[in-house]
């Protein structure tokens, strides 16, 4: 059964329709990448998941039930806006956060500390939060989102304003998450996180899915580029539906810039090559790049280099 | 709605608040102004008598007769104060023929004459204190207003203009303490030249002047008396003669508005003290919310508590804030009352008497809570609306204008004994009923009234809690938008839609 599914989930605020018409599942131990530009619905989407928003038609199903507090125990969240109570000490939030999903109390501190001491934050566990500086408190408000050990964490931007060693700590957490079976989801519109950690994807545009798959497949959606030196016509390959040639220093070799239609696999054409005796000096695949695939449906507006 | 989470929201809030240094100060600032302010009353009050001198020119009895009649006026205020004492303490039997010890009448000469030939005071007070029993303080006699002091020698040799000059000159002079304060001139010509000069730096009291010219006139008109033939008994006869008034009013403390006074001490207190406390909390309350929205952290709560758990944990937060407030204040007021035994005791005695029942305790309880409940909620809406404290504010001086006005107005009637209209009016409207039942418990309220105006009350915060909740769970994740009224309409009627 996977740990989240929606069905033709549609918000609309007053004329503005945030979230059109949007299905997607999420298994345990999935890390789930849902990819848009600002405005395309993913934080409201992720609000109705928590029931902080109610949808205006659709389905969501959150471990076999509808979104409600009852599952909260379940959910581990860190939103895009972040921030903490600036009394509390460190251990004294991530307790609190703890027994609000339905913790112990002396388990939810243990938890907690075993957390702080991982993020390098035991010796300021009684430090106030107000007396730290931003990525300390970031790590804070993680690891308040860690307490419960969630089966599903949901991560809304989680690497908007990290510096590298903390986005590498939240990488591994991601992992180390999704190693122990969670299934998690996290919103971002800067590609290499996405590329790197995401098991499946899916883009959003203006509240409506543009795509939804793997990685590979997201690449497959554009054509692949290849650049090559042969002496033979290469634009009459079999698949190739761009070709532009230009001299090279030898005259009897010239170099070519292909595209292929979509679904077309650069390697059967090598194939085809060497089985018809096709001379050739270079053979340079380029893959289409997510940020390609991003910008090819969600325009460039809206990315993040 | 779970209520475990309403309680650990409901702790925090409290912890939060209870934490702030502002909340500690304002626990102490109120019994330690209670304990100053007696103090300052009495340090404030004139503790010693105004100095007069009086220079008579004429050679005449004048400044004999005004000194004895100051004397005598004193010594009948004294025995006057006794008087009162006595009765209030039931001591009578010290001395039941005393006539400190005979309350009904308005003392006269006769009865100072007896009160000062039976040894005065001391001789009063040793008898009183043989019957007086453990607990009741001791009496203070009143500090005299005036007291008669000699003229500064070489003043009375100056003449006219440089007497004139000398005089004011000296009562100007507040720094030496053996000067006069009030210098009477009775001129060489009295009683054919009838002016009489009175200098002072400061305005001389009606009471002062009033008593110098019943004096003088008495004189002048003993001399016509003398000049028409009529002297001695005949003449003090007419100068003396006066009805003999008999006073019936109830012992001290049991007269109507005084007994309305003092039955109405703690159901005010309990008033004012709901306001207060409603004032204070509600601004710690609002900096909390403020707080959340600001440091953008009402996301991760309400990813693990609803919107009503959040503002049901705020408001109980706040109740047990406000209740450990009352809690300090009425334990100090104990503490105080038990340590000085007598004086204070003996004023809450009558004072709690309203208030004693089980069923007023119980309505205390009801209207205090329910006051709380009712407007730490809008505090909490405002707090829900607003990015920053600035902009809570804009919302909050009508809403606390709105509040106070009419409480302050409510107050000042019931002090009066007045409970007209106004009082009726803000009875039964929700918003301020707690404020005016609680205030109107000293002077009596029917049961009809408390029942209706709790079963309004109670509806009233039900229905506002409903809209509230509506409103709170609209505006939390509504940052940046400044609140108009339609989009508070709109988050009321469909929070589901309002962006």
């Amino acid at each position: 059964m996977p740990v989240l599914e929606i069905h033709n989930l549609v918000k609309r605020f007053d004329t503005v329709l945030a979230v059109d018409d949007l299905s997607f599942s999420v298994e345990a131990g999935e890390i789930f990448g849902f990819l848009g530009g600002n405005g395309a619905g993913k934080t409201t989407t992720l609000r109705m998941v928590l029931d902080i928003l109610r949808p205006t038609s659709g389905t969501i199903s959150l471990l076999g039930a509808p979104p409600s507090r009852r599952v909260a125990s379940a959910i581990g969240f860190l939103p895009e806006e972040r921030g903490l109570y600036g009394a509390m000490t460190a251990i004294e939030t991530i307790v609190y956060f703890g027994r609000l999903k339905g913790m112990d109390e002396a388990l939810a501190r243990r938890r907690g500390m075993e957390l702080l001491e991982r993020f390098d934050l035991a010796e300021r566990a009684k430090s106030k939060i107000g007396d730290m500086s931003k990525g300390m408190a970031q790590k804070v408000q993680l690891a308040t989102a860690l307490v419960n050990e969630p089966e599903l964490l949901m991560l809304d931007e989680p690497f908007s304003g990290l510096d590298p060693v903390n986005q590498g700590l939240l990488e591994d957490e991601i992992l180390r998450a999704s190693e122990r079976g969670a299934a998690v989801i996290f919103s971002t519109h800067v590609m290499q996180h996405a590329e790197r950690l995401c098991d499946r994807l899916l883009l959003l545009k203006k509240g409506r899915k543009r795509f939804e798959g793997t990685l590979a497949e997201a690449r497959a959606l554009l054509p692949a580029r290849l650049d090559a030196v042969a002496k033979a016509d290469l634009a009459k390959l079999p698949g190739v539906s761009e070709a532009a040639a230009s001299p090279t220093d030898d005259p009897d070799w010239q170099a070519w810039s292909l595209r292929f239609a979509p679904g077309v696999e650069p390697g059967q054409v090598l194939q085809h090559c060497t089985e018809q005796g096709i001379v050739l000096r270079r053979w340079e695949h380029h893959r289409a790049s997510l940020h390609d695939v991003f910008v090819q449906l969600v325009g460039d507006e809206e990315i993040k280099p | 709605m779970t209520l475990s989470n309403v309680l650990l929201v409901a702790r925090r809030e409290m912890l939060q608040i209870v934490k702030l240094r502002s909340f500690l100060l304002t626990l102490l600032i109120l019994p330690v102004a209670l304990a100053i302010g007696p103090i300052l009353g009495d340090s404030l009050r004139k503790a010693e008598p105004t100095r007069v001198t009086v220079i008579d020119r004429s050679d005449g009895d004048g400044a004999k007769a005004l000194e004895a009649r100051f004397a005598f006026d004193e010594a009948r205020e004294l025995l006057g104060e006794l008087s009162r004492y006595v009765q209030r303490y039931d001591l009578q039997a010290a001395d039941p023929k005393a006539p400190w010890a005979q309350h009904g009448r308005w003392y006269g000469p006769a009865d100072v004459a007896a009160f000062e030939a039976s040894g005065g005071l001391d001789a009063a007070l040793e008898k009183i204190d043989r019957v007086r029993p453990e607990g009741v303080p001791l009496f203070e006699p009143p500090v005299a207003d005036y007291r008669f002091v000699a003229p500064p020698s070489g003043l009375a040799q100056n003449e006219g203009a440089d007497f004139a000059e000398a005089a004011r000159k000296l009562v100007a002079d507040d720094k030496d303490k053996t000067k006069p304060e009030i210098l009477v001139l009775i001129p060489q010509g009295y009683p054919a030249d009838t002016r009489i000069a009175i200098y002072s730096a400061d305005e001389v009291r009606g009471s002062f002047v009033g008593k110098l010219q019943e004096v003088l006139t008495a004189d002048l008109r003993t001399r016509l008396l003398a000049q028409s033939g009529v002297t001695g008994e005949r003449a003090a006869l007419v100068q003396n003669i006066a009805p003999n008034i008999a006073i019936d009013t109830p012992p001290p403390g049991g007269g109507a508005t005084e007994r309305l006074l003092v039955r109405s001490i703690v159901p005010l207190a309990l008033s004012y003290i709901l306001m207060m406390s409603l004032m204070l909390s509600g601004s710690w309350m609002l900096q909390g919310s403020i707080e959340e929205r600001s440091n953008k952290l009402i996301e991760s709560l309400l990813a693990c508590i609803s919107p009503e758990e959040l503002m049901y944990g705020k408001l109980l937060g706040g109740l047990v804030v406000g209740l450990l407030m009352l809690s300090v204040w009425a334990g100090c007021a104990g503490i105080a009352a038990f340590a000085t035994q007598g004086a204070i005791a003996d004023l809450i005695r009558p004072a709690l008497e309203p208030i004693s029942s089980p069923g007023i305790i119980a309505a205390i309880i009801f209207f205090f809570v329910a006051g709380y409940v009712g407007i730490s909620a809008i505090f909490v809406a405002i707090g829900s609306m607003a990015d920053s404290m600035s902009e809570a504010q804009g919302f909050m001086m009508p809403v606390i204008l709105l509040i106070l006005l009419p409480i302050t107005f409510l107050l000042q009637a019931i002090i009066a004994g007045n409970d007209g209209p106004l009082v009726q009016v803000l009875t039964w409207v929700p918003l301020w009923s707690p404020f005016a039942v609680l205030a109107r418990l000293g002077m009596g309220i029917e049961t009809w009234e408390l029942i209706g105006t709790g079963i309004l009350l109670v509806v009233w915060i039900a229905a506002e809690l409903v809209l509230i909740a509506r409103l709170f769970r609209a505006s939390l994740l509504a940052a940046g938008q400044r609140p108009t009224l339609a989009k508070v309409i709109q988050r009321i009627r469909r929070p589901e839609e309002a962006g």
